[in-house]
């Protein structure tokens, strides 16, 4: 509840405006929150295209730095060709992931749920700083 | 669909090498082999029953979506560099 809500309906506890009074000012209330709200739903969000992971680090002293920008389009394309993948495989790909200390069941990944995932990565940044390296996913 | 690789390799104490790898022509050239790659691929969706169609259709999916990737990795004064356009 708003603080201009609250006040009305407590106007209108105390008496000091009526039941149709209070309907009015709530109702222009919302006329003037509506515009407001949509303005930050219609802010300019920027088409984003690739995404990029920029890792810099430093091996036995000397700088290293990979540079990778991959299409989402690119994603979105390996994600159906993921789609494909035979149940069985998948089966054996739960098994090394497991073994590998990654107990993830691909199984119950769907290709809708990773379209999803693909469609909000433009909201997506990832930032993990160490001593000697630095890596940095994000959308442009 | 790609049109052009670009590579890359910066090496220590050398000029650097630059190729321009036309996708097409390349393509073109090797038609003999990329023919016998689909029928692999067709061969190998029959056997784990996969959808043969629906498989080359996301792998040219793939294929068309390269455009714009970018692959750039240095270490010290050696770098390669991997564009695709």
């Amino acid at each position: 509840m708003t603080e201009q809500r609250k006040d009305i309906l407590d106007m209108l506890a105390a008496g000091k405006i009526t039941a149709e009074e209070a309907e009015q000012l709530i109702a222009a209330l919302e006329r003037d929150q509506a515009p407001a709200a949509a303005g930050l739903d219609a802010r300019p969000k920027g088409k984003v295209k690739y995404l990029r992971v920029v890792v810099d680090a430093t091996d036995n002293g000397e700088p290293s730095r990979v540079n990778v920008r991959v299409p989402l389009q690119l994603l979105r394309a390996g994600v159906r060709l993921a789609a494909l993948v035979p149940p069985q495989a998948l089966v054996k790909a739960n098994a090394s992931l497991s073994d590998s200390g990654v107990p993830i069941d691909l199984t119950q990944l769907k290709p809708e749920q990773l379209e999803a995932l693909v469609e909000h990565l433009d909201d997506v940044t990832v930032e993990v700083d160490s001593p000697d390296a630095t890596v940095r996913v994000f959308c442009e | 669909m790609p049109q052009v690789v670009t590579v890359r390799v910066n090496r220590p104490d050398r000029r650097p090498l630059r190729f321009w790898v036309p996708v097409l022509p390349v393509a073109l050239l090797l038609f003999p082999i990329v023919v016998l790659v689909v029928l692999a691929a067709i061969v190998a969706c029959l056997v784990f029953r996969i959808g043969a169609v629906r498989a080359l259709g996301a792998g040219w999916r793939v294929i068309s979506a390269l455009p714009g990737a970018r692959f750039d990795i240095e270490q010290g004064r050696t770098a390669v560099l991997v564009a695709i356009r």
